[in-house]
């Protein structure tokens, strides 16, 4: 009888005894904590923020009030600034609603994301219609008369934004704020530490109706914004600045050698943001339903946030790569600083300045301006 | 005069940020299953991970005296614990119903 008790336990036991036995050696994988770098992302997007707030504040400033545009470049620089002005009036807020579980809500989630992404779009598409345009006017200089009119720029610009908020539509859909499933607990027992009472904790990211969608909606959603939004416009880019460069460099022109380090830079610079984001996006897009050791997860995460605040940057640099950079500009953005200045004085002084005279300097410095930009196109450097 | 009001929303940004980096919260997604059995003894419930909301795959998270284990919802183990807190949860649900129940009626 013993015996037979003994051979039975033994039998069935290899699961039922281990169940008894808190010691059982198991490894249990857990869901993946990521390492909290909030306070250099928060250091990082600041400065992001507060930099390409002022340049391209700037440069809409400048447009608005001195340069009213002319050319085609000046109407692709000015949609320009307006993509990234709102996309680093956005991030704040993101970066804000990330950290705070999402507290401003669905729609906020909804636009935010959205807009995050039609002005991602749109910047990067006014970018290669840049390359475009300058393309037409170095290279296809005859015809370039034909091509490079401001009602044909103002079209194309409109085209780019409506195609930006088409391409963002899925973006826009498929956001949602939610509490995801796995931060429900369904069933506990017995009573022993329990930690039930954490707070609700929101996310807006990807909610799908159906796995099948999820599936291809996961791998579209990047897919496209790489494509379109940056392998798209990376070879306009490539294609018009060697075409230009070759053409400057068969010139006789003084300044062709200036000119030749200003495309490069763009180039370089565009290429320098944007390409290592771009790659870990792609490998992150590849790899998307695969499985993972927690520790390369992370590392990849980490990679990604820093090479995204590298992408990020390049808004602030639009400025200063493609305004600040022509002759003209600078002198239109110098008249606004002494113009500034004597506001300034105006205010600190006001019995000295009347209000006449200095809205009498500022008109003549317009007409002025106006009268010294009259001729040319946006491209002298 | 632009400067002095960016200094400020900047000023202002950071602090908020700041103060709510308390709040901060990981949502946490399964980078893998487990691949062994868990004794069903050590578990005290379960949560879902779907491949529809953030995470990369679908999952059964069951919270294990150990901490939380990611399982593969297609393994029959899986799905038998599942059904075993389930119907445990169910043999609860009808038990306080029972002793609610005259509560209710006056």
């Amino acid at each position: 009888m013993n015996f037979s008790v003994e051979e039975l336990m033994n039998e069935s036991v290899p699961t039922e005894m281990t169940t008894f036995d808190p010691n059982f050696p198991y490894e249990v994988i857990e869901p993946c904590t990521f390492d909290n770098h909030h306070s250099v992302q928060i250091v990082v997007h600041s400065i992001i923020c507060i930099l390409g707030f002022v340049g391209n504040s700037l440069v809409i400033v400048t447009y608005a009030f001195y340069k009213r545009t002319k050319s085609m470049t000046d109407v692709y620089l000015l949609n320009v600034a307006v993509a990234d002005l709102l996309f680093v009036l956005a991030l704040p807020l993101i970066v804000y609603n990330e950290l705070s579980s999402w507290s401003m809500g669905r729609v906020a989630c909804k636009l935010l994301r959205g807009s995050y992404s039609v002005n991602l779009y749109s910047g990067m598409l006014l970018l290669a219609c840049i390359s475009t345009d300058r393309y037409i006017a170095i290279v296809q200089a005859r015809r370039s008369f034909r091509l490079r009119s401001l009602s044909y720029s103002r079209v194309i610009c409109v085209i780019v934004w409506v195609f930006a908020i088409l391409v963002s539509i899925p973006t826009f859909c498929f956001y949602e704020w939610y509490e995801p499933s796995h931060s429900n607990e369904y069933y506990m027992f017995g009573d022993e530490d329990i930690d039930m009472d954490e707070p609700s904790q929101y996310v807006c990211e990807f909610k799908f109706p159906s796995s099948e969608m999820a599936q291809k909606g996961k791998v579209a959603v990047p897919s496209t914004q790489l494509a379109v939004g940056f392998f798209l416009p990376l070879l306009v880019m490539i294609f018009c600045y060697t075409a230009i460069i070759v053409t400057l460099l068969k010139a006789k022109n003084f300044q062709r050698h200036k000119a030749v380090r200003v495309v490069l830079a763009v180039v370089v610079v565009f290429i320098a943001c944007h390409l290592p984001y771009n790659l870990v996006l792609l490998y992150d897009t590849v790899t998307m339903f695969e499985h993972f050791e927690c520790e390369d997860l992370k590392m990849v995460q980490t990679v990604m946030m820093v090479m995204q605040s590298i992408a990020y940057l390049h808004c602030c640099l639009n400025p200063v790569l493609y305004a600040f950079v022509g002759v003209k500009f600078r002198n239109h953005f110098r008249r606004i600083c002494q113009d500034l200045w004597c506001l300034g004085k105006r205010y600190i002084a006001p019995r000295r300045f009347s209000r006449v005279t200095s809205e009498f300097y500022v008109s003549t410095i317009r007409r002025s301006v106006d009268v010294s930009s009259e001729n040319g196109s946006s491209f002298t450097m | 005069m632009v400067s002095i009001k960016v200094t400020v929303m900047a000023i202002t940004l950071v602090t908020l940020c700041l103060l709510d980096t308390n709040h901060a919260v990981n949502h946490k997604c399964c980078p893998r299953y487990m691949t062994v059995k868990i004794p069903f003894s050590a578990i005290k419930g379960y949560s879902v991970q779907t491949v529809r909301e953030m995470c990369p795959f679908d999952a059964i998270i069951f919270h294990t005296k150990k901490g939380k284990a990611c399982t593969d919802p297609a393994l029959d183990w899986v799905m038998d614990y599942v059904e075993r807190i389930k119907t445990r949860a169910q043999k609860v649900h009808e038990t306080s119903q029972h002793l609610t129940r005259p509560h209710k009626g006056r």
